[in-house]
């Protein structure tokens, strides 16, 4: 299908059942009958169609199928929907939509959208059950891969809020006798001016949802945004600096006790035996459970349940990898990425005759880099409440993809989907890691267990033991300069590909013969997506190799990949643009220095320059210069919050970050061995946004965080002449 | 960049996630009656003396604004007031609290609703991303700038350096930290 | 204090729902201590006869978050605790201490302890030990007691 056509995503939205409904009221017999009681609060309420709707107070409430976790989606996608429907921005509402199959959202459909957006690979095995048989087909109710913005807003709330737009038009059309294009809208008006009337969008709310459906609702071009464009403050704020904001550990509900739980330290393992004899009598005790992949205790409070846990002696069974320490883990990837050569391995991308330029190459550059396995460390440690009684359940948490929660506590409730209730709350962090839903799975299996409702906290220590880690990864490369010193050969293998399949690729730099190969090295840790995936690992990878080739060329690494750009007018500006922010080529101070590295990623194209500081004790960086085009930005202040919080972010696991394995286990507990980048190490951060593509638009979430590592290891090498080859850097000896 | 104000009306309507039910817990084993002064009002506390005045807040008195991160004083999610000085309250024993002035970030706002200066500089510099942390930072912050009113960077890295960011705005954290020094105090001295 | 076992056979909670997923298995071994709401059942193990190992035991908990004091407990963010009334700086095996504690010399006796936890990174500069002062003389004193106590026992 290729391409996305307006007709097909209205009109297939209402035959499937309900994932996209535009313009349908809420009434007997209609495919949304389920859904609008989840909406409406009242009678005074029209359900206008799935993704907005209008109360008789002439609020304009716009659904949000994504979840908060400080990315700003509430904020930028109501933009999006208000604009196209010419509503008042001071009277717009936000609602989270519940996990509910009807928000599938198929507005992220591949078949829409290909070739430009894929579904996660690293998701869809996740999605089980019948009833999520069309999620399989057709995304997800999922907010991740930097895609709500781009896919969901792009593609689904526009729509929505220019078909409502029409369909408000249409009824005001037919009430007063007029012709639609004589009629207006603006700041959630309906206005004829040639009769004087102006009334407000509530008072054709009932009538319009009556209109048929537009078959193809006229969007805006970007001169005429109002809304879109503009930094809105956002939604989420007020409630996030009185205390008020709830999260997943703050669901409270009657009778809830506490729960702690302790998983075997080597994953895979399972508890053989506990001994709970202090436990049991330990102050506010209720239950001891041994849930054979952990074991649990249930108290009145959740520090009453810790300390219990705490005195328990637990045996686990033995496993594969209780002998496995993280170097025995990089040997095997250098086993078998030798064992694959020059021409083994995975296949990913092949051009040209990479072999015969290699040969020819005037000057060869070989380089092996490693990058360690990360935890996520959300602030807010992995939680999750549950009630599992009378053949219904009630969970709540916070979760990057609530149907798939909701799946999960079905499956572990052993109860069908519909009969699950999943209540969504904020998410003090997700980095990806509240996409998974082991936490979901074991407070529903211990709320199953002990029949009234059970909050489960995991300890600081069991967060970030029980992670699902970003791997660890090697890549190796061999790169071929001419005699002018022009990229011409670049062959590169590498230990891992997870997600997405671009990540290794460099399909935007003009290198004549390329070969990417991965080899597959099997390992008992949990893996999951990290803030930005593949690209956290690629980056580094692919950015510090050509800061490499461009020093064996004899350029700076600024003026060799202009070189590789002279064909990309939209990517070579935002190089440029970074560069010029930065002064690049003006000179710094003895040991102070700047590396630049760029990335696009997840459709959007991130330029950074960033300047260290290596004459203390321990590098500092000092500024980080950031260009960035993502096509069009829907909030400047919300994009720029995520550049800034993608370099923090991937500034902290560049220095610091470092999961290490011994018999198996890891040996992280805390922030203690676990080191977070603090304000006192906080570089200062410029933002440079550019427009480059109104029409397709990239992700935010992600995209400002592959450049910072590699920036910072090339600023590393501009100051000291030593090549950061492994992260973390407080791995390495400057002095 | 100018943010563009937020209509206090239009703030986001959720579905219930809270019951409103206060919760009594028995705690059987130690306990006693525990006398705590929270956010200007009394209150008794039947708990045991150890534990952390973290999940005394949260469970029994039912005020979750205040959030548990760590658990051993590392990241400041937790951070309160005890007697007006920043403790980290999974760290500090209930017993450790009795008789004292406890301040959460519930606590923080005038009898009237009015935000306090550091939490309207927040709003203002759009600090939080996922919000997590920020009961702390802003305890951490008002904190430092009743002792401190107009700190100097460095003196904001040394009292901020407790608090972990995951989402990374403190940049942000510190721009909002001298907006409200200002606000604090409105006459500049120098000229 | 009333215990008894709920054995949980995995078969009995093979419940196929409407979709035919696989529910995931249920505990292994349950200990039901208590049922919410009911009372507790007077603690059989006597209470500490001594107020001040009372008190040492509820400041203890302060000390907690780094510190272990059951014996051959492992370290946390700080060393194990067992046995420390008596012992040498930088003992605990296991334990990476800062170059300034293992080398101060010092013998823990509860003067020493006092001192140190006083104020630690006064007594000995460059300590890891950066939190966890206890500025009370009284409860210093209780702590030390409730560490000395525990370590007889």
């Amino acid at each position: 299908m290729g391409k996305w056509s307006r007709r097909a995503f209205i009109g297939a939205g209402v035959a499937a059942g309900g994932a996209l409904i535009v313009g349908v009221a809420v009434r007997q017999g209609n495919p949304i009958d389920e859904l609008g009681p989840l909406l409406t609060n009242g009678e005074n309420e029209q359900l206008l169609n799935a993704w907005v709707k209008v109360d008789t107070d002439n609020v304009v409430t716009a659904v949000i199928p994504h979840v908060e976790m400080g990315q700003g989606v509430y904020t930028a996608l109501a933009q999006m929907l208000a604009d196209e429907m010419d509503a008042d921005w001071n009277k717009v509402r936000i609602l989270e939509a519940p996990a509910d199959m009807q928000y599938v959202s198929d507005s992220i459909a591949r078949d829409f959208l290909a070739p430009d957006l894929q579904v996660p690979a690293w998701f869809e095995p996740t999605v089980a059950g019948g009833i999520l048989e069309l999620a399989q087909a057709m995304g997800l109710q999922f907010t991740g891969g930097s895609y709500s913005v781009r896919a969901t807003g792009q593609r689904a709330m526009r729509t929505a809020g220019a078909a409502a737009r029409e369909m408000l038009v249409a009824a005001a059309a037919s009430e007063w006798q007029v012709p639609e294009s004589e009629i207006a809208t603006a700041d959630s008006m309906i206005i004829h001016a040639k009769s004087g009337k102006s009334v407000p969008f509530a008072a054709f709310a009932h009538a319009a949802a009556e209109q048929s459906l537009p078959a193809k609702p006229k969007l805006k071009s970007p001169d005429n945004y109002k809304i879109m464009g503009q930094p809105m403050a956002r939604h989420d704020i007020p409630a996030k600096v009185d205390g008020s904001a709830i999260f997943g550990i703050d669901a409270d509900v009657p009778g809830m006790k506490y729960a702690a739980v302790k998983a075997p330290p080597v994953i895979g393992a399972t508890v053989e035996s506990m001994d709970a004899t202090t436990a049991k009598t330990m102050p506010g005790v209720l239950q001891i459970l041994n849930m054979g992949d952990f074991v649990a205790v249930v108290a009145d409070g959740y520090w009453q349940a810790q300390q219990a846990l705490n005195t328990i002696n637990a045996q686990y069974s033995k496993t594969e990898g209780d002998d496995l320490d993280l170097d025995a883990i990089f040997a095997r990837y250098a086993t078998s990425l030798d064992e694959a050569g020059e021409d083994g391995g995975d296949m990913q991308t092949e051009a040209g005759d990479v072999a015969k330029s290699f040969a020819g190459a005037a000057t060869k550059v070989e380089a092996e880099y490693k990058v360690p396995f990360l935890a996520h460390a959300t602030m807010e440690p992995m939680n999750c409440t549950a009630w599992v009684r009378d053949g219904k359940c009630d969970v709540w948490s916070g979760h990057q993809a609530p149907v798939n929660a909701r799946q999960a506590a079905a499956d572990a409730a052993g109860l069908p989907f519909e009969d699950v209730t999943y209540h969504n709350a904020y998410l003090g962090g997700g980095f990806g890691r509240r996409s998974d839903s082991d936490a979901i799975i074991m407070a529903t299996r211990i709320a199953k267990a002990t029949g009234y409702p059970v909050k489960m906290i995991w300890s600081r220590e069991e967060d970030t033991a029980q992670d699902h880690y970003r791997p660890s990864a090697t890549s190796r490369f061999r790169g071929g300069l001419d005699k002018d010193g022009r990229a011409v050969s670049w062959d590169n293998i590498h230990t891992h590909l997870f997600d997405p399949a671009d990540a290794p690729t460099v399909p935007y730099y003009n290198i004549a013969s390329h070969k990417i190969r991965k080899v597959d090295v099997p390992m008992h840790l949990r893996f999951g997506p990290w803030r930005s995936v593949d690209h956290s690992q690629h980056g580094f990878f692919i950015e510090s190799f050509v800061d490499e080739m461009a020093d064996a060329a004899g350029k700076d690494g600024y003026a060799f990949r202009r070189e590789l750009l002279a064909e990309s007018p939209r990517y070579l500006k935002v190089l440029d643009t970074a560069a010029k922010m930065s002064g690049w080529g003006s000179a710094l101070p003895e040991k102070q220095g700047r590396g630049i590295a760029f990335v696009p990623s997840f459709g959007s194209i991130v330029a950074q320059v960033a300047e260290v500081d290596m004459s203390g004790p321990k590098p500092k960086v000092t500024k980080v210069y950031v260009a960035a085009d993502p096509g069009f930005v829907v909030n400047p202040d919300g994009f720029t919050a995520q550049m800034e919080s993608g370099i923090v972010y991937g500034l902290t696991a560049a220095l610091y970050g470092d999961i290490t394995i011994k018999d198996g286990a890891v040996q992280q507990s805390n922030f203690h061995d676990y080191p977070m980048l603090r304000i006192d190490e906080m570089p200062e951060v410029e933002v440079a946004l550019i427009n480059g593509d109104h029409e397709r638009l990239g992700g935010g979430g992600e995209p400002g965080l592959p450049p910072i590592a590699p920036a910072v290891a090339n600023a590393i090498f501009a100051a000291t002449g030593k090549r950061v080859r492994e992260l973390p850097i407080a791995k390495h000896d400057f002095a | 960049m100018q943010v563009r104000p937020l209509n206090q009306s239009a703030l986001g309507l959720r579905p219930p996630f809270r019951y409103k039910l206060q919760i009594a817990i028995q705690t059987p084993g130690d306990i006693s009656m525990i006398k705590l002064n929270v956010n200007g009002q009394t209150r008794e506390v039947d708990a045991d003396p150890a534990t952390p005045v973290l999940w005394v807040i949260r469970e029994n008195l039912n005020m979750p604004g205040t959030k548990f991160g760590c658990g051993i004083a590392q990241c400041g999610a937790c951070t309160v007031h005890l007697d007006g000085e920043p403790v980290r309250s999974c760290s500090t024993p209930l017993s450790a609290a009795e008789g004292k002035t406890i301040t959460t970030i519930e606590g923080l706002a005038s009898e009237d609703g009015a935000l306090h200066n550091v939490q309207q500089a927040w709003i203002e510099a759009q600090v939080p991303q996922c919000g997590y942390c920020q009961s702390g930072q802003i305890m951490s912050a008002v904190a430092l700038l009743e002792k401190n009113p107009r700190p100097t960077d460095a003196q904001i890295d040394e009292a901020m350096a407790g608090n972990v960011c995951r989402c990374g705005m403190y940049g942000r954290i510190r721009k909002a930290i001298k907006a409200a020094a200002d606000i604090d105090q409105p006459a500049k001295v120098e000229a | 204090m009333l215990t008894f076992i709920r054995a949980v056979a995995l078969s009995s909670l093979l419940v196929l729902t409407a979709c035919g997923a696989d529910p995931a298995p249920g505990p292994v071994e349950q200990i039901i201590v208590r049922e919410p709401g009911e009372a507790a059942a007077v603690a059989s193990a006597e209470a500490p006869a001594d107020a001040l190992l009372a008190q040492g035991k509820a400041a203890f908990a302060n000390c907690a978050a780094c510190h272990t004091l059951e014996q051959s407990a492992p370290n946390g963010v700080g060393p194990n605790l067992f046995g420390i009334v008596g012992a040498g700086a930088g003992e605990i095996a296991g334990f990476a201490y800062s170059d300034a504690l293992k080398g101060s010399g010092i013998i823990w006796t509860a003067a020493e302890l006092d001192s140190f936890i006083a104020d630690p990174t006064a007594k000995i500069p460059g300590t890891t030990m950066v939190a966890g002062a206890i500025a009370d003389a009284a409860k210093r004193q209780a702590v030390i007691a409730y560490i000395d106590s525990v370590s007889a026992n």
